[in-house]
């Protein structure tokens, strides 16, 4: 069988799919929508129903985008072959993760447990960390022992060395964070000529995003050392590799760094001034990349990924317009949160030509 | 099956859980009540203790065996008692995971010593004076030690950033041996945060390096004997430390046995005040005897409610599995396509006969079938619950050898009650396509039996092989039936095919719901894939003919190449060819079975979209963790 014929399937399934992405013109309006027009449009029924308070109709609503997203990511799975199914599922690892760091810091602060239930996500079987078994831990170091008998055993092997030093959960957190990144860029590397183009396009222009992001935080926000700097940043397969890295993270200033990228970032984050800024420039690039790769691309599991990283960009910016209403937050605060998620293409007529070039 | 509703007093829940536990015939639903005011859930809190308490056990136990108890007298476990024993628990647990900790620790340091060993038979070869590497020079620093491969190629870079080199001398399983050297300076203390981060682990340099290698290993070798002697006190102590407890651990675990059923009840449990609100399915033979229990165990006045499943609830009624142990194999079996959703015919007594017919004349072979029966009769102790399903397919397959006379190939030795398949294949392949158009027709007339059951007429008349493709599968019969015979198809038989593939087509006309092309297009092809489906499925059976001729076939090229063979090939050209049919051909005989139970079968009868009867038990123990 062809590869075009192999990947009909997957290919028609996620076109069908993409019919369900917000359009650029609800995505302006959805600021303005009340809870009650957001429930019906959406089918949010849980902001409909008798919750004891707003933080339960928005934990509520939070885990139905979820199931929603998770639901879909069940069905695309489906017709992969291992390795694509592989990728997929560690891309959707990442909500177990956001269970394990709750977890971590529960069990570091000694929050109430019923407070750290409330705080984890439901999720499926193929994605879920034996969240039980580690929430019935009595302390951090038992959890982190747990840990050690898993797939996250040399994480938390030197975690809990970490911890026993500085009883803090930044670095067992950066660690998860680091892996995770890591795990799915290896996975990549593993992928024929027919997807592997796509695959880099796609999870090269998150991973430069991560990278920079990572690198100008730990760098001069936390004044971490440079070589300290380097060893927790995942190198991007794309623009941000590990050699452009080792010389990034020796300059001295966010603005040099900036100055010293490759275009089109260099372009893209020209007289950005803060870090918040780059996080919205970064995060409008990286959006515009995933789209390309979702109508572009011939490769159906680069498609279905790029789908899904859009499709929970867009439950993220519903989640943010619920929780605003929620929150009775003025309409300008609603609207300000969104761009930060979904920037309108801030400066398109400069990256452009660019991106088409990298 | 009956739906019931309990009403008890709330202090009398521990004792009903224990009651229904005991009769075996509750299933407990889930679904909340629609009377809003029995909102509260009084189960939650001891659920969350119970768990606790059984994690706390379960980690205890893991340190001390246990054995779990038998369970004599049934007594309520409080909440306030449950409570108790797993602040108690807790504790001990303080004290446990000491223990355990100190274990790890010891594991850890005899992996040190492992690494310590491998470097050292590394390090043999080398001419260098390796006592430098163990200290701070005044120009150079030296680390020596292990990082887990998969952080090297970053730690590389890291180091790099500090003006330190890093070099890889060993590399075992998923640990790198490494040694890194720069110069002293600001850089060190940059450098002990990153090799914090990236795991590195000192690999202490034994002094006098310069003794001679087996004295050095003795010695490391003397220190995991050290390590060892240490863990074997360790557990002594634990032993030790245990023996005042042990009595009341075991007591624990029998209090956590009794408070399960209460646990398991939780998320079907509500209350408003004083009263508490339970509901379940229960078979309806079992009613009586439950009722009566009931009565026997409470105190206090409770109310119990029956009635029939309503026909939205049908999909939620759980279905009661058959219990014959002859059966149950063939259960796991159908269990792999569906569970029968309730009022459904349970398929299982007719899967079983069918797949034993069907396999016996596809693999009728006295001695094979002896073989196979052997074999799972072997196998009882390892597979009790599936051995019954080879013995029985080894019975069926003797029978059809017998009818057959066939023995491990040989068609001369036995003599044939009825034939070899054979001496007259066309007589087979007439008896499989008249087995087949058998096995068709009981299909579709038990799912159009279930549809009726499950109070839906509609498609039991019109839809996928309701009546009246039924009709036109018996007038398509009828007119092949009269070609075979010489004929023509027949007016009446074309008539009533056509007729009903027409009803059949406004049928499914009616009820899609597109633009007019796309339903065309459907219809159309719908259509044509009854014809086709009908007629590829009869012909489908052919196969059991098929392979009956294939095991003789088989055979007799066995003995051909047997022949060619000296007296000792012969022998083993027989034992191999035999040993060759028995499990490729058993083994596709059996795909092919199951094959037609599920296709040809199942999908014409079968939802298989029920759930099992799972009811509330007690587990009485007496097996040791």
């Amino acid at each position: 069988m062809s590869h075009a014929a192999e990947q009909a399937y997957l290919n028609t399934r996620v076109s069908m799919m993409a019919t369900r992405l917000l359009a650029p013109e609800l995505v302006g309006g959805l600021s303005k929508m009340s809870l009650q027009t957001l429930a019906e449009r959406f089918g949010l029924t849980a902001l409909l129903d008798d919750q004891p308070s707003r933080a339960a109709r928005s934990r509520a609503v939070e885990q139905s985008l979820l199931q929603v997203l998770l639901a879909e990511l069940k069905l695309l799975v489906r017709p992969m072959d291992a390795a694509q199914r592989a990728l997929v599922l560690t891309w959707g690892r990442k909500f177990a993760l956001y269970n394990l760091k709750t977890l971590i810091r529960g069990k570091l602060y000694a929050l109430d447990p019923q407070e750290i239930q409330a705080q984890l996500f439901e999720l499926p079987e193929i994605i879920r960390l034996p969240h039980q078994e580690l929430f019935q831990a009595e302390n951090v170091l038992e959890l982190l022992r747990q840990l050690e008998a898993g797939p996250y055993r040399q994480i938390a092997h030197q975690a809990r060395e970490v911890y026993e030093r500085q009883r803090e959960p930044f670095a067992l957190e950066a660690a998860v964070d680091q892996r995770y990144y890591a795990e799915i860029s290896h996975r990549i590397l593993g992928f024929d000529v027919h997807h592997l183009d796509s695959l880099r396009r796609l999870m090269g222009a998150e991973l430069d995003r991560v990278a920079l992001l990572w690198l100008l935080r730990f760098r001069f926000s936390y004044r971490l050392s440079p070589s300290e700097t380097y060893y927790r940043l995942v190198p991007s397969m794309r623009l941000l590799t590990s050699e452009r890295l080792l010389t990034l993270v020796e300059l001295e200033t966010a603005e040099r760094v900036i100055e010293a990228l490759p275009a089109p970032l260099d372009r893209l984050l020209a007289q950005s001034g803060t870090i918040a800024e780059v996080q919205q420039r970064m995060g409008g690039y990286s959006l515009r990349e995933i789209r390309r790769v979702l109508h572009q691309s011939q490769s159906a599991v680069a498609r279905a990924l790029a789908y899904l990283m859009l499709r929970e960009s867009d439950l993220f910016l519903l989640f943010a317009v619920v929780q605003g209403r929620l929150l009775e937050f003025p309409q300008r605060a609603i609207e300000v949160a969104l761009e930060l998620i979904e920037p309108s293409c801030s400066r398109p007529d400069a990256l452009e030509p660019a991106a088409q070039a990298a | 099956m009956k739906h019931v509703r309990l009403l008890v007093l709330t202090e009398n829940l521990a004792q009903a859980s224990l009651a229904l536990a005991e009769t075996e015939s509750f299933h407990p639903d889930p679904r909340p009540p629609e009377d809003t005011r029995l909102d509260l859930t009084p189960g939650h809190q001891y659920r969350e203790v119970f768990t606790r308490a059984q994690s706390r056990l379960e980690k205890i136990g893991r340190l001390v065996t246990l054995p779990t108890p038998e369970i004599e007298q049934v007594r309520v476990v409080e909440f306030a008692e449950l409570a108790e024993l797993n602040a108690w628990l807790g504790g001990l647990w303080d004290e446990a995971s000491g223990y355990e900790e100190d274990l790890r620790r010891l594991e850890d340091a005899e992996r040190l010593v492992k690494e310590q060993q491998a470097s050292l038979a590394n390090f043999a070869n080398l001419d260098i004076d390796l006592g430098m590497l163990r200290n701070k020079t005044r120009f150079l620093d030296f680390y020596v030690g292990l990082v887990p491969r998969e952080n090297l190629r970053q730690l590389e870079g890291a180091v790099g950033l500090a003006h330190h080199l890093l070099h890889v001398y060993m590399q075992r399983e998923e640990t790198a041996h490494v040694v890194i050297v720069g110069p002293t300076g600001t850089e060190e203390s940059q450098l002990a945060t990153v090799l914090g981060a990236a795991g590195f682990q000192h690999l202490p340099i034994p002094r006098e390096l310069d003794r001679e290698p087996a004295e050095l290993q003795r010695d490391l070798a003397a220190e995991r004997r050290a390590i060892e002697k240490q863990r074997g006190s360790l557990h002594d102590n634990l032993e030790r430390w245990s023996q005042p407890f042990r009595d009341r651990l075991v007591e624990a675990r029998r209090t956590l046995l009794l408070a399960e059923p209460l646990v398991t009840l939780d998320p079907s449990l509500r209350s408003a005040g004083h009263l508490a609100h339970l509901v379940g399915w229960v078979p309806t033979h079992a009613l009586e005897s439950l009722e009566q229990r009931l009565r026997d165990s409470l105190n206090q006045p409770f109310d119990l409610r029956v009635r029939d499943p309503l026909p939205e609830e049908r999909k939620l009624v759980p279905t009661v599995p058959v219990k014959s142990r002859f059966l149950v194999p063939f259960r796991m079996l159908v269990d792999q396509y569906g569970v029968p959703s309730y009022g459904e015919v349970d398929p299982t007594p007719l899967f079983a006969a069918t797949f034993l017919l069907m396999f016996g004349m596809m693999f009728g072979d006295l001695g094979h079938g002896a073989v196979i029966a052997l074999v799972a009769w072997s196998a009882r102790r390892r597979l009790p619950r599936f051995y019954l399903f080879g013995v029985l397919a080894g019975i069926s397959s003797m029978v059809f050898g017998l009818l057959f006379g066939s023995l491990f190939g040989y068609e001369e030795i036995l003599p044939a009650l009825w034939m070899s398949p054979l001496h007259d294949p066309i007589l087979m392949l007439q008896v499989a396509l008249g087995w087949g158009i058998a096995f068709i027709l009981v299909a579709c007339l038990l799912g159009i039996y279930n549809r009726l059951v499950t109070a839906d007429p509609w498609g039991a008349l019109f839809e996928r092989h309701g009546l009246i493709n039924l009709l036109f599968y018996l007038a398509f019969l009828w007119g092949g039936y009269r070609l075979a015979a010489g004929g023509e198809f027949g007016t009446l038989p074309a008539l009533l095919a056509v007729g009903s593939l027409l009803a059949l087509a406004a049928f499914q006309w009616r009820e899609l719901q597109a633009p007019t092309g796309e339903r065309l297009l459907v219809v159309a092809i719908e259509t044509l894939d009854t014809v086709i489906v009908y007629v590829s499925n009869t012909l489908s059976f052919l196969r059991v003919a098929a392979f009956s001729l294939n095991h003789v076939a088989l055979s007799l090229a066995i003995f051909t190449l047997a022949d060619m063979m000296g007296s000792v090939g012969h022998l083993l050209t027989l034992v191999l060819g035999n040993l060759f049919v028995l499990v490729l051909e058993g083994g596709i005989v059996m795909i092919q079975v199951m094959r037609l139970q599920y296709y040809e079968g199942f999908s014409r009868y079968f939802s298989g979209d029920g759930h099992r009867f799972h009811p509330l038990r007690l587990r009485r123990g007496g097996a040791s963790s």
